[in-house]
């Protein structure tokens, strides 16, 4: 019997994943937790389970698609019982459709997916699975704007269900798949003279009361606006109309002269940019700047060190950092925060729990050393060593990433002296390090080569003022330069 | 290599120059690849030259008198008089031009034309042997492959075709001199066309089909409006019974057909026409070579871009698996040429048109109601009847229906079938809707021309949305 298998909830709170791979192929013989494919969501990669023995019936997407959880995204053929004649699915269909209009179409998918060949085309060409895809057309036909839009990873049905439940505003930015230029796109009514459009859509622009005319067009044929349904459903919506059509044919597009190659936004990348773009719209940076030295941290570090190999972990700058800034936070507990202007609160954390900022080969990571201030240096040393391999090769959990008070990103390891750090939202603070080098320091009239850590402390602004991150700083500063007081932590 | 033998490289050989095979390399050429074609009897295969494009002049030639004769209602009294012989040789024209034409695309796209059988030679050369004695044999190595070999008559045990008393559809067209009556075994497309054509030219035909009915596999209301009409252009039908022997019988021959309790019934005639249907060519070929066999059907298996399971080697047309039609074979040509070319081309249609060149025509596409029902749709059927067509009657052809099949809910367009006048030419309209995934509404609401048999198609869709103006909605 056909088993039909649906993308789990992989973690907490997630709505849809990337299949990144898949382990089995259609006609493979499957066990019980087996895992059958890799699947990314915002911030790990998980291995999904086969829930039964058997073979594997259909794969319903193909890797680097984006599904959202609760879709079919496999059908195993359960051992022992015969595989469902057709009709069976018949029986079950129609009641799928009842669901709702739009749906049945892409509920009988399985079947057929109505899309004319140019679109078909056009999907194989972007490689993209056009049953996968959720037609925006007349009856829920597939269009070559839903086949680019899926192409970039955005799930135009997905966007245009958010038309009807959020503002204008919010429409604009999930539908839009950022390469349409603004021009074309305004609220305005266009006002044409004369405008194509399938006879189905016009029958659409008449039931939602928008004069054709008006309704922005992205395309051409021949020269004269082309008008498509979905244009006129987020027209007729106030959105921004006809921004969702991904640039078709005549529209006008510039591309860079020598060419270029383009990749998805979407999985990893796109949970960054989400989350850089919130902070920085959200909280008003002020970065500080200074530098420590730290001659006496090197010496101490490097006498602990052979006795860190001892006991086989690394020892690292970071550890000391940490306790530095745990240290400093509980004299500046305002560092240690969260802003929650919905409710109207500063959340001051009793927890210190210190995030640190990974490169990975998917883009940035960030995973959560949980209470510095009662692990001694030796043990958050290890942590970080273990936490940052994890990130590196993708085995990280949710949980590893989440409850971050305070993050630090060393982006010194590669190189530079200082940096203005994004927050990690909704933290309220960030210390970045510079590289710790030999640096020219003036003292008592003199300019002495010293070992120094530059240090770059970003602050929200609405919950932080300027004096407290100079004080902060210098607090911090003053651990590093004299690590011993560490020792009275 | 024998001795003699000349040696040619070719990214992509294509043996056979039918509608297949033809288009293939004309593709192949237009995007850029060197191309050999190697056919062994004529540019166009069976389509151009013993198939669609003879038989279709023969029925329009014969149409034409046998309307002229019969267009008393309208006033016109005319007798017209047939020279069977110049009626061919106006086929054979152009057959002629037809087939001068493709030579010449081909060769415009760049495409090397070989006379002679190919066969292959190991999985990356064809020995193409040339016709005639002493002509010798070449070589071709070749990067790709396509397979256009087509298809051929089904004999009949008993029946060896001898192109005097027993023929083949081939044979059937290539007379010039028609007997006073015929036998016709088989009702299928190619038997009715055919008996169709011999009826107009006043040859006396009985149809024997083994079957209790003709074409089979079309709906009834599809059928019976030709059979019927076969009957009164003369056709005898004797359903349920097989051709079993034949016998020389003074001038003539007596063909003994029996039924399923071995009961005989003898048919003195004058000629008899076999056309139960068409088998693939694959024994020209040497397969093994290359290590394919045809599958239980006798066809070589392909995929979804017509690759067999060799990974260089693509069969298209009558060869491969599907229905055996001139515009199915051209598709999967384009589609190997493509995807050889690296091209992200598929064979995804949704459906393949057919059209049955009698009198009236026949032409389905994409779904019948039933099959959309065991699909798992819920039908919306809207149809329309010619007689209540004015360019029908205006045309004197006032019998058929134009029926379309939708999907009640979205309204996408699953199929049609049409009886009556010009079906073939309107079913293109059903095909497009399909393909595009078109709505009842869409066709609805797109103007048609006035007076036209097209507008039977709006009309069959403003049916099957209940609003239909010039018939009784449903
Ligand atoms: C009487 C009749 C009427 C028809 N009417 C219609 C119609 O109205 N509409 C329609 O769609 N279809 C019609 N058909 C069917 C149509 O003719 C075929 O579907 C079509 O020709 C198939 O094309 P093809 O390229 O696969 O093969 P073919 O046209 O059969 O061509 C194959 C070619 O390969 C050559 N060949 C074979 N083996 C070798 C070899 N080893 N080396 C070199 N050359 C080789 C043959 O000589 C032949 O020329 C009709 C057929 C008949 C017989």
């Amino acid at each position: 019997m056909a088993r039909e298998f649906k993308l789990p909830d992989v973690g907490e709170g997630v709505a849809e994943g990337e299949i990144v791979s898949w382990l089995v192929s259609e006609g493979d013989a499957v066990t019980e937790d087996q895992p059958v494919a890799e699947v990314e969501t915002d911030k790990a990669v998980v291995e999904v389970p086969s829930p039964v023995n058997g073979t594997v019936q259909k794969i319903h997407f193909e890797a680097g698609t984006v599904v959202p959880v609760g879709d079919v995204i496999v059908t195993f053929d359960v051992e022992g019982e015969a595989a469902e004649p057709a009709d069976a699915e018949a029986e079950t269909e129609p009641e799928a459709e009842a669901e709702s209009e739009s749906k049945s179409a892409t509920s009988r998918a399985e079947s057929r997916t109505f899309a004319p060949p140019s679109v078909r085309r056009l999907a194989r060409e972007l490689g993209v699975d056009l049953d996968a895809v959720e037609g925006t057309g007349p009856s829920g036909r597939v269009t070559e704007g839903d086949v680019r839009a899926a192409a970039e990873g955005e799930e135009p049905a997905a966007a245009e269900a958010e038309t009807a439940t959020e503002p204008a505003e919010t429409t604009q930015t999930t539908a839009a798949p950022s390469t349409q230029p603004a021009a074309t796109g305004s609220q305005e009514a266009a006002g044409r003279d004369r405008t194509l459009a399938a006879p189905a859509t016009r029958g659409l622009a008449r039931e939602l009361g928008v004069d054709i005319d008006d309704v922005p067009a992205v395309e051409q044929r021949d020269g004269e606006a082309f008008v498509t349904a979905e244009a006129v459903q987020q027209y007729a919506e106030g959105g921004q109309a006809a921004q969702a059509e991904a640039p078709a044919a005549g529209a006008p597009r510039q591309y860079a002269e020598g060419g270029e190659t383009t990749e998805p936004y979407r999985g990893i990348r796109r949970t960054i940019g989400k989350q850089m773009a919130e902070s920085k719209y959200t909280a008003p940076h002020v970065t500080h700047h200074d530098t420590a030295p730290i001659d006496a941290l090197v010496e101490t570090r490097a006498r602990l060190k052979e006795r860190a190999t001892e006991k086989d972990v690394k020892l690292t700058y970071m550890p000391f950092v940490m306790k530095a800034i745990v240290a400093a936070l509980k004299e500046f507990p305002i560092l240690n925060s969260e802003l929650r202007e919905e409710e109207e609160e500063i959340a001051i954390k009793q927890d210190y729990n210190v995030g640190i900022a990974v490169a990975t080969d998917a883009g940035l990571m960030v995973p959560v050393v949980k209470h510095v201030d009662q692990k001694s240096i030796l043990q958050v040393a290890s942590e970080v060593n273990e936490l940052a391999q994890k990130a590196r090769d993708r085995s990280i959990s949710r949980e590893e990433m989440q409850g971050g008070t305070f993050t630090v990103t060393n982006f010194g390891a590669i190189g530079g002296e200082y940096a203005t750090p994004i927050i990690n939202y909704p933290e309220t603070a960030i210390m970045g390090l510079g590289a710790i080098d030999e640096r020219p320091v003036a003292e008592d009239g003199e300019v002495r080569a010293a070992m120094t850590l530059p240090l770059s402390l970003s602050i929200d602004h609405r919950v932080i003022d300027g004096a407290e991150a100079a004080a902060f700083t210098n607090q911090v500063m003053e651990y590093l330069t004299d690590p011993e007081l560490l020792l009275l932590e | 290599m024998v001795v003699g033998d000349v040696s040619t490289g070719t990214e992509v050989a294509v043996v056979g120059a039918g509608p297949g095979g033809y288009v293939a390399a004309i593709r192949a050429g237009q995007l850029g690849l060197d191309v050999t074609l190697v056919e062994k009897d004529a540019y166009g295969g069976t389509c151009l030259n013993y198939g669609c494009i003879p038989s279709k002049a023969m029925i329009t030639a014969t149409d034409v008198a046998h309307s002229a004769g019969n267009a008393e209602e309208m006033g016109v009294y005319a007798d017209p008089e047939v020279d069977v012989g110049e009626m061919v040789a106006w086929k054979d024209e152009v057959v002629e031009q037809l087939t001068g034409g493709v030579e010449q695309l081909c060769k415009a796209n760049g495409v090397n034309l070989i006379e002679g059988r190919a066969e292959f030679a190991g999985n990356d050369k064809l020995r193409v042997v040339h016709g005639g004695d002493g002509q010798g044999s070449e070589t071709i190595t070749y990067e790709h492959c396509i397979v256009a070999t087509g298809s051929k008559p089904i004999e009949v045990p008993g029946f060896e075709f001898d192109g005097e008393h027993v023929l083949n559809s081939r044979q059937a067209l290539a007379m010039d001199d028609y007997p006073e009556s015929m036998v016709v075994v088989g009702a299928g497309y190619i038997g009715m066309e055919i008996s169709t054509v011999l009826a107009k030219l006043g040859v006396d035909v009985t149809v024997v089909e083994m079957l209790d009915e003709a074409l089979v596999g079309y709906e009834d209301d599809l059928a019976r409006p030709v059979t019927q009409h076969a009957e009164e252009l003369g056709i005898d039908f004797e359903f349920g019974l097989a051709a079993d022997s034949w016998a020389e019988s003074g001038d003539g021959i007596v063909v003994t057909a029996a039924d399923e309790d071995g009961e005989t019934t003898d048919f003195e005639t004058d000629k008899v026409l076999v056309a139960v249907g068409r088998q693939p060519v694959t024994d020209t070929l040497n397969l093994d070579a290359v290590g394919l066999e045809p599958n239980e059907d006798g066809r070589i298996e392909t995929d979804d871009q017509a690759r067999t399971d060799v990974e260089n080697v693509f069969a298209i047309g009558d060869v491969a698996p599907g229905p055996m039609l001139a515009h199915k074979a051209s598709k999967e040509g384009e589609v190997a040429a493509e995807v050889i070319a690296g091209e992200p081309a598929a064979l995804d249609y949704q459906a393949v048109p057919a059209a049955v060149f009698t009198d009236p025509e026949i032409a389905t596409v994409g779904l019948t109601a039933d099959a959309a029902e065991a699909q798992g749709f819920e039908p919306a059927v809207g149809k329309f009847p010619f007689s209540a067509s004015g360019r029908a009657l205006t045309t004197g052809e006032g019998e058929g229906f134009v029926r379309v099949v939708a999907d009640e809910d979205s309204g996408f367009i699953l199929g049609a079938q049409i009886v009556g006048p010009e079906a073939s030419e309107l079913i293109a309209e059903l095909a497009l809707a399909i393909e595009l995934g078109a709505t009842l509404e869409d066709v609805a609401a797109t103007i048609h021309t006035h007076p036209t048999l097209a507008e039977a198609v709006k009309e069959a869709s403003e049916h099957a949305l209940g609003h239909a103006i010039h018939t009784l909605n449903r």
